[in-house]
C-alpha cells in the first residue's frame, strides 16, 4: 500500500494516518506539518511555565486491571438464588442504588453505586490469558494464545493518536502505567514510542522512588544540567538534519527528559507524600490504595492514559486473580483481597467526582475474562494467602470469557445501575451483550477518537481499523 | 437495446452543465457492472472502513473491497435479505437510496446527494429493473489516462483525465468516477476530480488512478529548476544516472563529503562498526589516492561485512529463539553469516533456504521453515522478501492497486503445497521433506485448484518427484524475472541511502513507480550480470559518488529528500549505537552464553533484547515480520531519558579501566580531547571545540553544598561527562 496516508477519495473516513506518517511528515520539511517543531517550542514553554493544569476537553482513562480474571459472580453479578454447586459463600447487600445488589465483599462500593455503572454483559471469546487479554485490550478475535499481541492495545494506539494530536503542553509522560498492563499486550505496529512510560514498585513503601523522574540529588540535576548544556554547544552538525525535522524531535525529547529528571514539578506530580494524609488513608495504606491514588494525581496533573494492574502479594499466593483451585481457594482468595480492592477502588471513584474529574477522566475496572460459575475442586498446590496447603481439595472456578463483569464510572457518562444481564447461573449474557470492540470503542470515545473510522497501518502497510465491528455503549455514553 | 458508453458519458457531461436536462433525456439502458459499481466505488461505499469491513460488512451489508467483486455486490444490494434493498415498486424508496442520502439514518453519512447525476444514475437503474448486466455488456479493458507523464512546476497544478476503454472498442472518459491516490502526498497532491497539485518539493512523483478493477498511473516530475553547473566526477554508472537525475530536475548536488565522514559513514554501513581511533587515524594519514576503495574492500572482507548483513537479514527472515538447549537459531545465523562472508551468490544463498529440507541443527535454512509454517504464510514471506511484491492482500481479496488476484495468490502458495513436516525431539522444530504429490493451491473463495505460477509466469506441470519449490527457484532467479533482482538492489540501496528508489523498498507496485527507473534498471542488470553477486552491489554503490556526498544541504538542494542530492542522515541502528557507546567509553557489554567482547551487531537471535534494555528502547527488531519497518529509527522519550540516567549507561561511562579513567590519569589534555574525537566521530575536533572541551575540563567543580571539590577527584567525572555530550551529539548518533 502507499506510504502515506489514506487518501480521502478512497476513503469516507477522514484521518487514517500512517503508524509513523508521524515522521514522514516532519522529514519531509513541511513548515506547516513540521510537528516536531511546534512540540519543541510548546515544550520549552512548558518548561519554563511549570505544569499548567489539563484543558478539560483534554480527556483521560484511568483502566483498572484484575490481571488473571475477576469472579464475576462472586462481586459484582452475584446469583444467590443458584444451587450449592454454583453458589459461593457471599451474601449480596444492597447499593445505593435501588434494586442494585452486589455482594458484601464490597461494602465501600455499595455505598457509593450511584457514581458507576456496572457492564454484566461483557463477553469475549478466548479463555487464556494471553488470547483473552488481547480480545480485550486489542480487539484481535483470535482465540489461540499467542506469546506476542498482533494488534497494538488501546491504550498505545490512545498515546499515538494523542501525540499525532499535538497541542499538550506538559512534560509528563503521555500514557503511564502505575504498575503497568504490559503482559500480553504492547504496542506492536504502533511503535515503541507509544509503549507506557512504567512505575513498577510499591508506591506505599516510604523509600518509594520513580526512576528517572525528578533526581532526588541536586547534584546530579546539575551535572545533567551541565553535559546538555555541554552537548549543545558541541553539537555543530545541527543543520544537516534540520532538513529532515528530525532535530525538533530529539531536541523536544530531550528537553522533556531534563524536565522530567530535574524540574521538582515533574517529581511532584509522582510525590504522593504531597497529598493529604487523610486522602491517602482513604485508598489504603497498600500497594493498590496507593497505586490507585498515584494514578489520580497524574490524571490530575495531565497524564492522559493510565493504567494500574492490581497484581502481588495483595492478591494472595500467585498475586494475580486466577482463582483455580490448585492456585487458591477461591473464596479465601476473594476474602483476602476484597479489603484492600474494595477500598481503593470505591476511593477512586470517589475523589473523582470529589475533585470535579467526573467529566474528564473515566475509570473502568476489569479483568480479561470472569471465572466459571461451576465450582470446581481440586488439590492445592500449595499453602499461602488463600490456598490451604498442598493436597488439600479446595474449591476455585477456571477461566469464563463467555460473560463477565466490568465497572465504568467518570468520563461523564450515566452511572447508578446496570447494563446487561446474565443467565440464572452467570453463564452466558442474555441481555445487551457487548463485545471487546464495544469496550474499546467505548474507551475511544472518551477519548475523542472515532473508532468507527481510524484505522493505523500494520507492518504490511494494511490500514487496520482500531475497532472492527463495535460502537460505544450508549447507555454509558447517553446516546441511543 | 445496445448500451453506448459514449453517448451516457455525453449525457452525464452535459448534465453537470445543466442540471434540468436530466428529465427531458431518453434514459440509456444502464447496468450494474458497467453504472452503478462506478458510483458506489467513487462514494466510497466499499472501503475497508465502510461496507467492505472484514466479515460480514457494515451492520450487515457487505460490498467487496473496492468493487472487485460485482457479481458479488450486485447479489448483495438487488437479492439479498429478500431484495430489502431495492424497491422497485417506488424506486425512490429504495433502502440503498434512502441511506446514500442520509435520508434514512445511515451510519457513512450522506454519501450522495439527491440532486447529484450519480443519485439520478442510481434510480434510473432501479425503475429499469435493476439489472447486472448481459453478455452484450461491454467490459473495461484497459485504463488511460491523459496526459501519463508530465513536467510540472512546483505549486502547479494539472487536471488528469480517465478513459476507460471497452471490449467493445468504445471508450468513456470516466475523470469523475475514477479514483485518484498519490503515492507521495509530500510532492503532489490529487482531489477527488482528478486535479494534481505540486508543493514546494522537487522529485518524482505518481498518482495512481483505479476504475472497475483497472489502474493507470499518472508520472510527474517536479523540477527544482535550479542551475546545476558541476557535479562531482562519476566513478560508476550509478553516478551518471544520479546526476543525470539532478540535472534533469535542477536540483545541484552536495559535494563529495571529507574523509572522516566517509570513513565513519562506509564502516557503519557496510561492517556496522564504528572506526576506532586507531582506523580513523591511519585512513586519515593514507595518502594513496584510491584509499576509498581499498577502505570499502577491506571491509567487505572483514567479519563485520558479514555480521552486520547477517543481522540485518535474520530480523527479516525471523531468526527468533525457539528453544532453550541447542538453538537452532544460532545455526540459521551462522549459516547466513558464512555464506554472505564466502560471497555466496544471492540466487544461491535463496535457493538452499527455499528448499531447505531435513533438520535444523544440520541444514539450517530449515529453521526459516519452523518460524514460517503455512503455505499462505511462506509466500506472502517470500514475495515480499525476495520479489518486493506485498500479496498478504490478495489472499482474501483482488489487490487493491495491483494486478494481482486470488488466483495469483494461491498459484504462488502451491509451490509451497507439498511441503512434509514432521516433528523431532525438540519442541517447535521439525524435519522438512519433500511430499511426493502434485503440487496444487487451493483458491479459499473459489474452492478451485490452482496449478503453481510465478506472479505473472505460465502455470507449470511439475511431476510428482519433483521439489515444487526448487521450480519457484528456477523461475525467480531466471534473468528474466522482473522482480528478483530489483528488489534486492532497491532494498540495498535503502541500506545505504536511507530511502528505496522504490518506497517503501519491499512494495514493488506499476503503481509506486521508482523515483529513478533508469537507475533502478541498471543496477538490477549489473546484479543479474555479475550472477548475483551481492558483495559487487555494496561495492558499485559505496564507491559512487553519489553515496560520497556530503550531508550537509548546499543552498538549494535542502528540500530534497527523494533524489539523492545529499547524503541524507540515519540514526545508528540500536546494535551499531551500543557498540559504538561500548567503544566510546572503553566497555563493553555481557550477552549470556556469548564469549565476552560479542558486539551487539554480531547477536544471532531475538533472544538478547529482553536481557538488553538498550536494545529494545532503540528499536531492535524481534524478528516479528518481514518488513525492515519493524525496527524502529524514530526518537523516543524513553531513549533519550536512556542515554541520560540509565545505570547501564553510566556505569559504561563510569567503567574501571575505561576510557574516561584513563584519559583522567594522562596529563595532555589536549591530546585526550583529540583521542575522543577520534574514537567518536573519527575527525580531528575543531579549534571551537577544543576551546569548548578544555575549558570545560578545567571548569572549578563543587558538591551539593557548594564546596568547591579537588579537581584531581573531579577530572574522571569531567571526562565522563564529555563523553556523554559527544555521544549525544547528533553527529554521534547519527550516520550522515
Amino acid at each position: 500500500m502507499f506510504a502515506g496516508n489514506h487518501s480521502p477519495q478512497f476513503s469516507p473516513c477522514p484521518g487514517p494516518l500512517g503508524r509513523r506518517s508521524f515522521m514522514r511528515l516532519g522529514l519531509a520539511g513541511f513548515a506547516s506539518l513540521s510537528l516536531p517543531g511546534i512540540l519543541r517550542a510548546r515544550a520549552h514553554a512548558a518548561a519554563a511555565a511549570g505544569i499548567a493544569k489539563p484543558a478539560a476537553n483534554r480527556t483521560a482513562v484511568i483502566m483498572v486491571w484484575q490481571p488473571g480474571g475477576c469472579s464475576h459472580v462472586d462481586t459484582y453479578d452475584p446469583k444467590p438464588d443458584i444451587g450449592s454447586e454454583y453458589r459461593g459463600p457471599f451474601k449480596t447487600i444492597a447499593t445505593k442504588v435501588p434494586g442494585t445488589r452486589i455482594t458484601e465483599l464490597l461494602p465501600l462500593q455499595a455505598r457509593i453505586a450511584d457514581k458507576f455503572t456496572i457492564l454484566r454483559s461483557m463477553n469475549q471469546k478466548a479463555a487464556g490469558h494471553p488470547a483473552g487479554s488481547m480480545q480485550l485490550l486489542s480487539g484481535d478475535p483470535d482465540t489461540r494464545d499467542k506469546p506476542k499481541p498482533r494488534l497494538p492495545d488501546w491504550m498505545s494506539i490512545a498515546s499515538y493518536f494523542r501525540s499525532k494530536q499535538g497541542g499538550r503542553d506538559n512534560p509528563l509522560p503521555n500514557y503511564i502505567g502505575v504498575n503497568p498492563v504490559i503482559e500480553y499486550n504492547g504496542p506492536v505496529y504502533v511503535g515503541a514510542a507509544y509503549a507506557p512510560f512504567s512505575v513498577s514498585g510499591d508506591p506505599n513503601l516510604p523509600n518509594f522512588e520513580v526512576p528517572n523522574i525528578g533526581l532526588s540529588d541536586p547534584a546530579e540535576a546539575s551535572r545533567i544540567g551541565g553535559r546538555v548544556a555541554l552537548r549543545k554547544s558541541l553539537d555543530t552538525m545541527e543543520r544537516a538534519f534540520d532538513t529532515l525535522g528530525e532535530l525538533g524531535a530529539l531536541d523536544q525529547f530531550e528537553a522533556q527528559a531534563v524536565t522530567l529528571l530535574t524540574n521538582p514539578q515533574t517529581r511532584d506530580a509522582f510525590d504522593l507524600s504531597k497529598e493529604d494524609p487523610k486522602v491517602r488513608d482513604r485508598y489504603g495504606r497498600n500497594r493498590w490504595g496507593q497505586q490507585l491514588l498515584l494514578a489520580r494525581r497524574l490524571a490530575e496533573a495531565g497524564v492522559e492514559i493510565l493504567t494500574s494492574s492490581l497484581s502481588g502479594p495483595l492478591c494472595g499466593r500467585v498475586s494475580n486473580w486466577d482463582d483455580h483451585a490448585v492456585n487458591h481457594n477461591i473464596f479465601d482468595a476473594l476474602r483476602f483481597r476484597a479489603g484492600a480492592y474494595d477500598q481503593a477502588v470505591s476511593a477512586l471513584i470517589e475523589d473523582i467526582y470529589a475533585r470535579g474529574l467526573d467529566k474528564r477522566v473515566l475509570v473502568v475496572v476489569t479483568g480479561e475474562f470472569g471465572r466459571t460459575p461451576k465450582i470446581e475442586f481440586s488439590p492445592s498446590t500449595g499453602a499461602g494467602d488463600g490456598s490451604a496447603p498442598a493436597g488439600t481439595t479446595q474449591p476455585g472456578r477456571d477461566h469464563w470469557p463467555r460473560a463477565f463483569s466490568n465497572i465504568w464510572a467518570g468520563g461523564g457518562i450515566q452511572t447508578g445501575g446496570v447494563i446487561g444481564a446474565t443467565d440464572k447461573r452467570g453463564e452466558d449474557v442474555v441481555e445487551r451483550a457487548c463485545g471487546p470492540d464495544d469496550f474499546l470503542a467505548t474507551i475511544y470515545h472518551h477519548l475523542g477518537i472515532d473508532s468507527a473510522k481510524e484505522a493505523i497501518q500494520d507492518f504490511n502497510g494494511r490500514p487496520t481499523l482500531i475497532v472492527q465491528n463495535g460502537r460505544p455503549i450508549p447507555e454509558l455514553i447517553g446516546r441511543t | 437495446m445496445v448500451f453506448h458508453p459514449t453517448r451516457l458519458a455525453a449525457l452525464a457531461v452535459a448534465c453537470i452543465v445543466s442540471d434540468a436536462c436530466a428529465a427531458a433525456e431518453t434514459p440509456q439502458k444502464l447496468s450494474f457492472i458497467n453504472d452503478v459499481a462506478p458510483v458506489l466505488t467513487k462514494a466510497s461505499c466499499n472501503t475497508g472502513a465502510c461496507h467492505a469491513k472484514a466479515g460480514n460488512g457494515q451492520n450487515g451489508f457487505r460490498l467487496s473491497l473496492f468493487g472487485f467483486e460485482p457479481e458479488e455486490d450486485f447479489e448483495h444490494i438487488v437479492k439479498e435479505d429478500r431484495g430489502r434493498r431495492l424497491f422497485p415498486a417506488a424506486p425512490e424508496h429504495s433502502l440503498l437510496l434512502r441511506k446514500a442520502t442520509n435520508s434514512l439514518p445511515h451510519g457513512g453519512g450522506l454519501k450522495i446527494s439527491p440532486d447529484s447525476e450519480d443519485y439520478r444514475v442510481l434510480l434510473e437503474w432501479v425503475r429499469q429493473g435493476a439489472p447486472y448486466g448481459d453478455a452484450a455488456t461491454p467490459k473495461v479493458t484497459r485504463l488511460e489516462v491523459l496526459p501519463a507523464n508530465q513536467t510540472l512546476r512546483m505549486h502547479a497544478e494539472q487536471q488528469l483525465r480517465v478513459l476507460a476503454h471497452f471490449s467493445d472498442g468504445s471508450q468513456k472518459d470516466v475523470t469523475r468516477h475514477a479514483n485518484y491516490e498519490p503515492n507521495d502526498k509530500n510532492l503532489a497532491e490529487v482531489d477527488e476530480a482528478g486535479l494534481v497539485r505540486t508543493s514546494d518539493i522537487p522529485g518524482n512523483a505518481a498518482i495512481m488512478i483505479r476504475y472497475q478493477g483497472k489502474v493507470a498511473t499518472f508520472s510527474t516530475s517536479i523540477p527544482l529548476g535550479a542551475a546545476v553547473e558541476k557535479t562531482p566526477s562519476p566513478s560508476n554508472f550509478v553516478d551518471e544516472l544520479v546526476f543525470a537525475n539532478l540535472r534533469r530536475l535542477g536540483i545541484p548536488p552536495s559535494p563529495v563529503c571529507d574523509d572522516s565522514t566517509f570513513l565513519r559513514r562506509v564502516s557503519i554501513d557496510i561492517a556496522g562498526h564504528q572506526p576506532t581511533m586507531e582506523e580513523a587515524r591511519a585512513f586519515l594519514a593514507d595518502k594513496s589516492p584510491d584509499k576509498r576503495a581499498k577502505l570499502v574492500d577491506s571491509l567487505l572482507s572483514s567479519p563485520g561485512y558479514a555480521d552486520y548483513f547477517a543481522n540485518k537479514w535474520a530480523a527479516i527472515l525471523r531468526n527468533k529463539r525457539l528453544d532453550k538447549g541447542t538453538p537452532a537459531s544460532f545455526a540459521f545465523h551462522s549459516w547466513l553469516r558464512d555464506g554472505l562472508l564466502a560471497n555466496k551468490p544471492y540466487d544461491v544463498l535463496i535457493r538452499e533456504l527455499l528448499a531447505a529440507t531435513g533438520e535444523a541443527v544440520s541444514n539450517p535454512p530449515v529453521a526459516w521453515y519452523n518460524q514460517v509454517k503455512t503455505p499462505e504464510q511462506q509466500l506472502e514471506d517470500v514475495a515480499q522478501l525476495f520479489l518486493g511484491v506485498r500479496m498478504n492482500c490478495a489472499q482474501c481479496h483482488h489487490h487493491p492497486f495491483e494486478r494481482w488476484s486470488q488466483n495469483d495468490y494461491y498459484a504462488l502458495s502451491a509451490f509451497f503445497s507439498q511441503i512434509g513436516r514432521r516433528p523431532t525431539p525438540i519442541a517447535g522444530q521439525s524435519v522438512i521433506f519433500h511430499k511426493r504429490g502434485i503440487a496444487l493451491g487451493e483458491n479459499k473463495k473459489t474452492k478451485a485448484q490452482v496449478k503453481p505460477a510465478g506472479l505473472g509466469g505460465p502455470e507449470l506441470e511439475i511431476p510428482p518427484d519433483d521439489d515444487p519449490r526448487l521450480r519457484l527457484a528456477d523461475w525467480m532467479s531466471d534473468k528474466a524475472n522482473p522482480f528478483f533482482a530489483k528488489s534486492l538492489v532497491n532494498r540495498y540501496w535503502k541500506h545505504f541511502f536511507n530511502r528505496g528508489l522504490i518506497e517503501p523498498e519491499d512494495d514493488i507496485r506499476d503503481t509506486n513507480p521508482p523515483s529513478n527507473p533508469e537507475l533502478l534498471d541498471a543496477l538490477a542488470r549489473h546484479f543479474k550480470d555479475s550472477n548475483y553477486d551481492l558483495k559487487a552491489v555494496v561495492r558499485t554503490i559505496t564507491t559512487s559518488a553519489a553515496y560520497q556526498l556530503d550531508a550537509m544541504p548546499n543552498a538549494v538542494n535542502a528540500a530534497d529528500r527523494q533524489n539523492f542530492s545529499h547524503f541524507y542522515p540515519k540514526r545508528l541502528n540500536a546494535e551499531v549505537l551500543l557498540d559504538a557507546v561500548d567503544q566510546l567509553t572503553g566497555s563493553a557489554t555481557d550477552f549470556a552464553d556469548l564469549p565476552a567482547g560479542t558486539r551487539a551487531i554480531a547477536l544471532p537471535d531475538n533472544s538478547y533484547n529482553k536481557s538488553s534494555y538498550f536494545l529494545t528502547v532503540f528499536g531492535r527488531p524481534e524478528g516479528d515480520s518481514v518488513c525492515e519497518c519493524e525496527r524502529v529509527q524514530s526518537s523516543s522519550l524513553s531513549q533519550s531519558l536512556h542515554l541520560m540516567n540509565a545505570p547501564e549507561v553510566k556505569a559504561k561511562l563510569s567503567k574501571a579501566g575505561g576510557r574516561a579513567a584513563a584519559l583522567a590519569k594522562a596529563s595532555d589534555d589536549n591530546a585526550s580531547i583529540a583521542e575522543i574525537y577520534a574514537a567518536a566521530l573519527s575527525r580531528t575536533p575543531r579549534e571551537s571545540e577544543l576551546k569548548t572541551a578544555l575549558e570545560f575540563l578545567g571548569r572549578p567543580r563543587s558538591d551539593a553544598k557548594g564546596v568547591q571539590l579537588d579537581p584531581a577527584k573531579t577530572r574522571t567525572a569531567a571526562y565522563e561527562d564529555l563523553l556523554w555530550a559527544l555521544i549525544n551529539t547528533k553527529e554521534f548518533l547519527y550516520n550522515h
